[in-house]
């Protein structure tokens, strides 16, 4: 049975910058993720993965080309319409965790919950957080917690809204090797379970290489398109 | 897979609410970075409220003594002469009565006592023996009023204040002569319950009992005493029932000719004052909020940046632009509240203080209290002043990309922010004038005086932008200490647009006001002492005119005399129309329609004078009454040649017709008249005569004060005013004023230091990054200083320049074009005002930086 696409890019270009510092990064971009399954963007820096990233997340638009995420068509949508889009369809997880310092765990994790008006988003982010492990640093700030707790409250935010698309930008590179390899788990195992998407950037070839299908970028454009033995896909 | 709707039911989840929540989650961080934000804010709403409030003591003051200050319930004048038998009955039927007689006159030393100085202008005070119906006088002695005032040995006892014992060296038992009397000083005035509602005063009180008076013969035909009737009603009525007496006393007794007032408003010159000086301090208030408003914008901006990954966060998980735009204004106004706390705390505490401070000093006792509605305009105003400067910034976070998570994005840019922030800003800018513009008196003042802030703001911001510019154009120093100096003037996030707006403002409005000051004293001791007479003698009965004048040619015969016939009237109608009720205009001249004016006639056109408009009669005119005019006045109030205008005269309505405008020079203090009649209009009135002498040159003190006393004694019903008193006084009230104002504009100079201190921690960073790296690239701690002091010198004279510019601009065109005076620009105010900025920007700024220079590179760079 043929899966439905859930990432959809056709002849996309983007570029950024003004005058001298005009660089185009994005080439006639054509690209389908279909749902469920899971892509790793891998190239050197400056290659345009994190902006194609970026693009599927309705983050940054595309100058010319469609792009299609769940469904929706993200060309013609406001930048607010944009950001509701995001908080209902796409979770994002950072390098960085990006967690709001002045926010408890629980609290980081209910922020997506509550901007949708969600009315249980406590209780949905306790749970969130239990399943990852944390039921018992709710209270905490995140300047109290280890970078592996830190990461593991990100992933617990980015999947608390149940999205269609999880995309994940170098989720490991801030972490030691083991915290690093309990975080992808964690994030294949929820990928599976739930039937998301995951799109990642990575360097890591063992963390691209666990991913169903890798995808290489170069100077903007799609260098080649490998099929891994991804023990994660989900079957549909 | 579930299609995504735009603009679908979420749209309604981001609220304000929800907002709200939110920005108290991050406030949970502690006010750190804020302090300045909330001290910018709490000055200037602890100014306004402080000012408004100390105002409203006053005037609850006034109020709640109204009937002592005014003497009685209700309060009747009349100039010239007492109340007619009739109209005395009509005042015994309202109720108790007290009768006053106010007068200036000359105290002298009795003959014997042969020493310089020996006479000296009182404010005579004639008081019965029902004075004073509220209240009472006390006296340094205990003794009561009457028993100090009484006759003993057939000398009639007299109380003064301590200043004229100072000034005759008097102590009490001692005599003094008044007109062609003696009075013995018994007693020395500690209080005076209705000194207030005596105006203007030239000289110390002496008060006697009007059984006295006759003695001393200084009420004659049209001697310049004011009758006051002062009654009490009981029981006291209501003010509404106040009213309905007061209207029934005008309406009654139409050509009573009496000036009605009642304790509802029993000083309402003073009441005048207390209202422009509270509005202008109020204005300077809101300047002071302006200048802190810099502050409040550099802390949010500031505030901002670091904040920008939390907002692309927010945004990541689908906020909106407008719901993080929402979560900060949140923020901002629970940190601006807090601010309007502390200012209001501080502004409500201020009327105790100054009630403490002032007991003793004011005439009347404050009435301190908390005051909500004045308190509610320093919350308005600081609340509209945080978002007008806040607005801006916030609008920006609207548009933090959230991309600003994935990649590094030069940050600061100038983009404006939306245009809902920027009509924001607007509207809030536009409330605040409207709100100071509605509340002050002088509207027309208040609104000339926030273009002019509003002017010199904006000239500010381009001033700030144009030195960065030149900054950056300038071509490279060969000196590097000068060339770090000029590159920390243009880089960004430099000091120059927070140094240059906030002190500019700040500079601006004390160099304003200390050259108007300036100016102004130097229109009254230099330029109006060289043209005015050096005296002024009033009350010359007709009879012993041609006497006096022979003498004061004889004892003075290089002088000029004027002379002219002399009468105080009130208008009491215009075209018709009750003076009362009468509308000017426009502002200006309202004073012409209050109280009584001195009149004269004359067959020709005065001196100092210049027709404007109409023709002077003829010598001989015998048609009906005719009157010249004051031109600026009649502008002001709309009249006209041909237009009507009814004095009151001796009890008498006269009506005459504006036959001619003329321009007066006032400053000259020469003979001046509002109003001119012509000779038949007063044919037959019994009137006294003023004349005035002056000299080509300036003549010694000695001979001044030899001429005093020669004519004192001889003619001693006559008072003299001697126009250096008159001046030094009026110039003591400039300098008290000139004093309160400069302690209150000082406050913009505080919040520019605010601003200067907060910029400068804003900064704080970046110059150590600099400072270090210099200093592993081998530069000393001297470079770096000269460096620091060279850029904040260069900030600080560039201020200077421009704070002189347009506050020389802004007296100018207070001082030539409001005050019709000439205007001079002083250097010692420039170079005060150049060596206050110098002092501010390099002092506070080595001082911020001088910790920074004690930084060891190796630290810093690891943590860098």
């Amino acid at each position: 049975m043929k899966k439905s696409i859930a990432i959809a890019l056709e002849d996309v270009h983007l570029t950024l910058g003004d005058g001298a510092g005009r660089v185009h990064i994005l080439k006639g971009i054509d690209l389908e993720i279909e749902q469920g399954t899971s892509v790793g963007l891998v190239g050197p820096s400056g290659s345009g993965k994190s902006t194609l990233l970026m693009v599927m997340a309705g983050l940054e638009r595309a100058d010319t080309g469609s792009v299609t995420v769940a469904g929706t068509g993200l060309g013609p949508l406001s930048e607010d319409q944009l950001a509701r889009f995001r908080g209902r369809n796409v979770g994002i997880i950072f390098q960085s965790f990006h967690l709001v310092p002045n926010m408890t765990a629980l609290e980081n994790v209910a922020v997506p919950l509550e901007l949708a008006g969600d009315g249980d988003a406590f209780d949905k982010a306790r749970a969130e957080l239990e399943a990852v492990g944390l039921g018992h640093r709710l209270s905490h700030y995140p300047a109290q917690l280890s970078g592996g707790e830190q990461q593991r409250v990100a992933v617990a935010r980015a999947l608390v809204v149940e999205p269609e698309i999880l995309i994940a930008d170098e989720p490991t590179g801030n972490l030691d090797d083991s915290t690093g390899a309990q975080i992808v788990d964690m994030m294949f195992a929820a990928q599976k379970a739930r039937g998301t998407t995951l799109v990642l950037v990575t360097h890591d070839p063992n963390l691209a290489a666990k991913c169903g299908r890798m995808i290489r970028v170069r100077s903007g454009e799609i260098e080649e398109t490998v099929a891994t033995a991804a023990p994660h896909e989900v079957q549909a | 897979m579930s299609g995504f709707v735009p603009g679908s039911a979420s749209r309604g989840h981001q609220t304000f609410p929800l907002a709200a929540r939110f920005a108290l989650r991050e406030l949970r961080g502690g006010l750190k970075g804020f302090y300045i934000f909330i001290a910018c804010i709490a000055l200037g709403v602890a100014a306004i409220a402080g000012v408004t409030s100390v105002s409203r003591a006053l005037t609850e003051g006034i109020s709640r003594e109204g009937q002592a200050i005014l003497g009685g319930d209700l309060a009747f004048r009349l100039i010239h002469r007492q109340a007619a038998p009739d109209q005395l009955a009509y005042l015994e039927d309202l109720g108790d009565i007290s009768r006053v007689a106010t007068m200036r006159a000359m105290a002298r030393l009795p003959e014997n006592a042969d020493r310089e100085g020996n006479q000296a202008l009182v404010e005579l005070k004639a008081v019965d023996a029902a004075y004073p119906l509220y209240g009472a006088v006390a006296l340094a002695g205990g003794r009561s009023l009457d028993e100090a005032l009484a006759q003993t040995d057939g000398i009639w006892g007299a109380v003064a204040d301590p200043a004229l014992l100072a000034r005759l060296d008097l102590a009490v038992g001692d005599t003094v002569s008044l007109g062609r009397g003696t009075v013995r000083i018994t007693d020395v005035i500690a209080s005076e319950p209705d000194k207030l509602a005596g105006g203007m005063e030239f000289g110390p009180r002496l008060m006697v009992s009007d059984a006295a008076l006759p003695g001393t013969d200084l009420v004659q035909p049209g001697s310049l005493v004011r009758w006051h009737y002062r009654v009490r009603l009981n029981p006291s009525p209501g003010l509404e029932a106040l009213e309905a007496i007061v209207e029934d006393a005008r309406s009654a007794r139409p050509d009573a000719g009496w000036r009605v007032r009642s304790r509802a408003n029993a000083s309402p010159g003073l009441q005048r004052s207390i209202d422009r000086f509270a509005q202008f301090l109020t204005l300077v208030g809101l300047t002071a909020l302006v200048v802190g408003g810099v502050g409040v914008a550099n802390a949010i901006r500031a505030y901002l940046e670091t904040k920008r990954e939390v907002i692309a966060s927010f945004k990541c998980m689908g906020a909106t632009g407008g719901f993080v735009f929402r979560i900060y204004l949140v923020q901002m106004i629970v940190l601006a509240l807090i601010g309007i706390a502390a200012g209001l705390v501080i502004g409500a505490l201020i009327p105790f203080a100054a009630a403490a401070a002032l007991d003793g000093v004011l005439p009347v006792a404050m009435a301190a209290n908390i005051y909500p509605t004045e308190l509610g305009l320093g919350l308005a105003y600081g609340l509209l002043t945080a978002l007008a400067f806040a607005l801006w910034p916030l609008g920006r976070a609207h548009d933090v990309p959230p991309t600003a998570l994935f990649r590094d994005i030069v940050t600061g840019g100038t983009k404006l922010p939306r245009k809902r922030y920027l009509l924001a800003t607007a509207v809030t800018v536009a409330l605040l004038a409207v709100i100071a513009v509605t509340l002050a008196h002088d509207k027309r003042m208040a609104g000339i005086y926030l273009a002019a802030a509003a002017g010199a703001f904006v000239l500010l911001v381009l001033v700030a932008r144009v030195i960065m510019h030149v900054a950056r154009r300038l071509p490279s120093m060969r000196s590097t200490e000068l060339r770090l100096a000029i590159a920390n003037i243009h880089r960004p996030g430099a000091l120059t647009p927070s140094v240059v707006l906030s002190l500019g403002l700040g500079l601006t409005l004390l160099v304003a006001l200390a050259l108007i000051d300036g100016n102004l004293r130097r229109e009254l001791t230099a330029t109006i002492a060289d043209k005015a007479p050096s005296f002024f003698f009033v009350d010359i009965q007709s009879q012993e005119r041609d006497a006096f004048e022979a003498l004061l040619a004889a004892e003075a015969p290089k002088a000029n005399l004027q002379s002219v016939p002399m009468l105080r009237g009130r208008i009491v109608s215009l075209n018709g129309i009750a003076s009362e009720d009468f509308v000017p205009a426009r502002d200006g001249s309202g004073w012409v329609l209050r109280g009584d004016r001195g009149i004269t006639y004359d067959a020709t056109l005065p001196e100092n004078s210049k027709l404007v408009e109409g023709a002077w009669w003829p010598e001989d005119y015998a048609g009906v009454p005719l009157v010249s005019f004051d031109a600026e006045a009649a502008t002001d109030l709309g009249l006209k040649i041909g237009d009507q205008v009814s004095v009151n005269v001796l009890g008498r309505d006269i009506t005459a017709e504006i036959a001619n405008l003329r321009d007066v020079e006032w400053q000259s203090l020469a003979i001046n008249f509002v109003m001119v009649f012509s000779p038949n209009t007063f044919a037959g009135a019994p009137h006294a005569h003023l004349m005035t002498l002056g000299w080509e040159d300036d003549v010694p003190v000695k001979q001044e004060l030899a001429l005093l006393k020669t004519v004192s004694n001889t003619y001693p019903t006559v008072t003299a005013v001697r126009v250096r008193d008159a001046i030094s006084q009026v110039n003591d009230l400039v300098a008290q004023l000139a004093w309160a104002i400069r302690g209150a504009s000082s406050i913009t100079l505080v919040a520019s230091v605010l601003v200067l201190a907060g910029a400068l921690a804003a900064g704080h960073r970046s110059r150590i990054y600099d400072a270090v790296i210099l200093k592993t690239l081998g530069a000393t701690r001297a470079r770096l200083i000269i460096a620091y002091a060279l850029e904040y010198a260069i900030l600080g004279l560039t201020t200077a320049v421009f704070a002189l510019f347009a506050g020389g601009l802004a007296a100018w065109y207070v001082i030539t074009r409001i005050m019709d005076g000439s205007f001079v620009l002083m250097p010692l105010t420039a170079a005060g005002a150049a060596l206050i900025a110098l002092v501010l920007t390099v002092g506070f700024g080595l001082i911020g930086t001088w910790r920074i220079l004690g930084e060891k590179p190796a630290p810093v760079l690891r943590n860098l």
